[in-house]
């Protein structure tokens, strides 16, 4: 029985600065929840909060159905992995990872065999008595990550802990921590401003922007439907193409702008790359619309291309993803269609999504 | 540098072997005097070879001292200048790394006017502060002791302002995550920020001891007995002498005996004391 609950929580600091405001949301028993969004949207210091690092200045964090606001971090009964790792430099592995338990007055019995075991997940244990120092990025990391599972916490907690490690290592420890928190069952909470990550990590994806929630859900239905257009542009890569739809100056180049309930305020009309089609004919397809696009240039990475353009008319800059190996000479000018379920609105002021229906 | 080149090798040992010369020969000089009879140094006819009497003066020094100045052994004021130069570097490092620690991890009131406090007193040596600080010492009944000798020379903000910035450069993570392994902040100092420490304490250890080693202007102020006396003061003292010759031998080794102990904290200390200096074990 560990969930997270957070009721309304807010972070205010001395100079009246807000870093975090009203934010409310439960992460469920062995739920694995990812806080993403842009650097200083709040997520660390949300993170933080939770695990004790900085007071709560408004509402109320829960873990396993205990209020914590007053608990010491050490009482909270949370692992955190930090972005360095903060490995102590001058112990041994073995040591670090015993240093928390040997506070807590662990028997040394119970201490050896919840390392050997962690040691044994991590596959660690011919470095046990090495000092960090002479450890890889990706070692340190696992060490990391032992230290916070030989405590047996009820909430993991990670700050952006893959963002020191080069690219294909982070790849392989992703799906590592996945397969460990599936295999612990521990509800975890994640930190990162990699999207990717976030989606392929969530059970459940809280996006954040300047220090207000954005939108929480399950991350395809997010990718799926964002409720604003900071999702939108946030989540997926390359981002959601945007064309800006305002009442007297709608951009040429687009047919069948017409067939959308377009509000009297205008809208920003959002379109994935891979929803943009190369157009066999020269129509619009039913509900959907067309884009004219000068093709500027055209990268096939074997899979797919990627086809950059700009409206023909206003240059906008718009990404097509196409399957396969597509030849397009730089230079000319294509059209591209998409169907209606895969267009989204969003109101020209607030962002908010509108109903498309 | 990784070029062979024999010329400029050959030229820039020369340069070093001239250097490292003229800084020893005077030193092997007053070794030769220390080893010689007063005799021979007395008609300047002092060789470049070391006399007969080694262990004759030296043992005259430490457990008899001179026949004419002092007529004191020289094992007293020695033992008292170790006495006071440990004591001062301890003291020091002692009060330093506590007071380091307050101002970089704790949030007090006035913190910064404390920093800016212990940051003036850089510019308040002893010399500076003479008057009243012999007139507290003497007030507080010190004078002619350990405590009047060191605890005056232990307030400094130099070894602060070290581990000050050493601190700084410690990770605010490791913080962090000895608070969730649930260590409190005196077992964070000494579970963390103390081994991390070591090598700065070493190259504070050093310098300190041979600041209170070369102590001269404090100690004769303060110490007007005999065996309170350090070494720095006992080789002045060899000197002072009426109606006799100064007893050059003995003055030269008991030179040579106040070199040791700083020479040995150096070369024992030396690749901590450099690592301290130009490195952190991060």
């Amino acid at each position: 029985m560990a969930e997270v609950h957070l009721d309304r929580v807010g972070k205010v600091y001395a100079d009246d600065v807000r870093a975090v405001r009203d934010i409310s949301f439960a992460v469920p028993d062995r739920g694995f929840c990812v806080l993403v969004g842009p650097s200083g949207c709040g997520k660390s210091t949300l993170l933080r909060m939770i695990a004790g690092l900085e007071t709560i200045s408004e509402g109320e964090v829960k873990i396993g159905g205990r209020v914590v606001n007053r608990v010491e971090p050490m009482d909270r009964d949370i692992a955190m992995v930090f972005q360095n790792y903060a490995l102590y430099p001058h112990m041994s592995v073995y040591d670090n990872m015993a240093y928390g338990l040997r506070n807590r007055k662990t028997p040394d019995e119970e201490i050896k065999q919840r390392i050997a075991e962690a040691a044994r997940l991590l596959q660690l244990e011919p470095f046990l008595s090495r000092k960090p120092r002479a450890l890889s990025g990706g070692q340190r990391q696992r060490v990391a990550m032992g230290r916070a599972i030989v405590r047996q916490p009820q909430v993991f907690l990670f700050d952006e802990p893959l963002s020191n490690l080069d690219a294909k290592l982070r790849g392989q420890m992703r799906v590592e921590i996945k397969a460990l928190q599936r295999r612990l069952g521990v509800t975890s909470i994640y930190v990162t401003h990699d999207q990717l990550e976030a989606m392929t990590l969530a059970d459940m994806l809280v996006v954040m922007n300047v220090g207000k929630v954005e939108q929480i859900g399950d991350p395809l239905h997010l990718y799926e439907a964002p409720a604003t257009l900071f999702v939108a542009q946030f989540i997926g890569a390359p981002p959601m193409n945007i064309i800006e739809l305002a009442p007297g100056a709608m951009p040429s180049g687009i047919g069948g702008l017409e067939a959308l309930p377009m509000p009297p305020a205008g809208a920003h009309l959002g379109i994935r790359a891979e929803h943009l089609a190369l157009a066999t004919n020269g129509g619009v397809p039913p509900g959907g619309i067309r884009l004219d696009l000068a093709v500027d240039a055209v990268e096939a990475v074997g899979a797919e291309t990627y086809v950059h353009g700009r409206l023909s008319g206003s240059g906008r800059a718009i990404t097509c993803r196409e399957p396969g190996k597509v030849m397009i000479p730089a230079g000319t000018t294509r059209a591209f269609t998409a169907v209606r379920r895969d267009l989204h609105l969003f109101d020209l002021k607030t962002g908010q999504r509108l109903p498309l229906a | 540098m990784v070029e062979n080149r024999p010329w400029a090798d050959l030229v820039s040992h020369l340069i070093l072997l001239v250097g490292v010369v003229i800084v020893v020969f005077p030193v092997y000089v007053a070794f030769v005097a220390s080893t010689s009879d007063m005799a021979t140094i007395a008609n300047g006819q002092l060789s470049l070879v070391p006399g007969p009497n080694f262990l004759h003066n030296y043992a005259q020094v430490l457990f008899h001292g001179t026949e004419s100045s002092t007529k004191q052994p020289m094992i007293v004021p020695l033992m008292n200048s170790l006495v006071m130069a440990l004591g001062i570097a301890i003291g020091k490092i002692f009060i330093s790394l506590l007071s380091a620690f307050a101002i970089i991890y704790f949030r007090f009131p006035f913190r910064l006017t404390a920093f800016w406090v212990i940051f003036i007193t850089l510019m308040l040596p002893v010399e500076v502060r003479i008057y009243p600080t012999y007139k507290i010492v003497s007030d507080l009944h010190m004078l002619d002791s350990y405590a009047g000798l060191i605890i005056p020379l232990i307030a400094s903000a130099t070894a602060t302002l070290l581990f000050r910035q050493f601190f700084m450069t410690v990770p605010d993570e490791l913080l962090e995550a000895s608070k969730i392994d649930g260590a409190g902040p005196l077992k964070f100092f000494k579970d963390t920020l103390l081994p991390l420490s070591v090598t700065p304490i070493a190259a504070m250890f050093v310098i300190q001891f041979i600041y209170g080693w070369n102590q001269y202007l404090w100690p004769i102020l303060i110490t007007t007995r005999d065996n309170m006396q350090t070494i720095v003061i006992g080789i002045q003292k060899i000197l002072l002498v009426t109606d006799a010759l100064t007893e050059w031998q003995a003055a030269m080794a008991t030179t040579i005996l106040a070199m040791l102990p700083p020479v040995i904290i150096v070369v024992a200390m030396q690749r901590l004391f450099v690592r301290g200096l130009v490195e952190t074990e991060k």
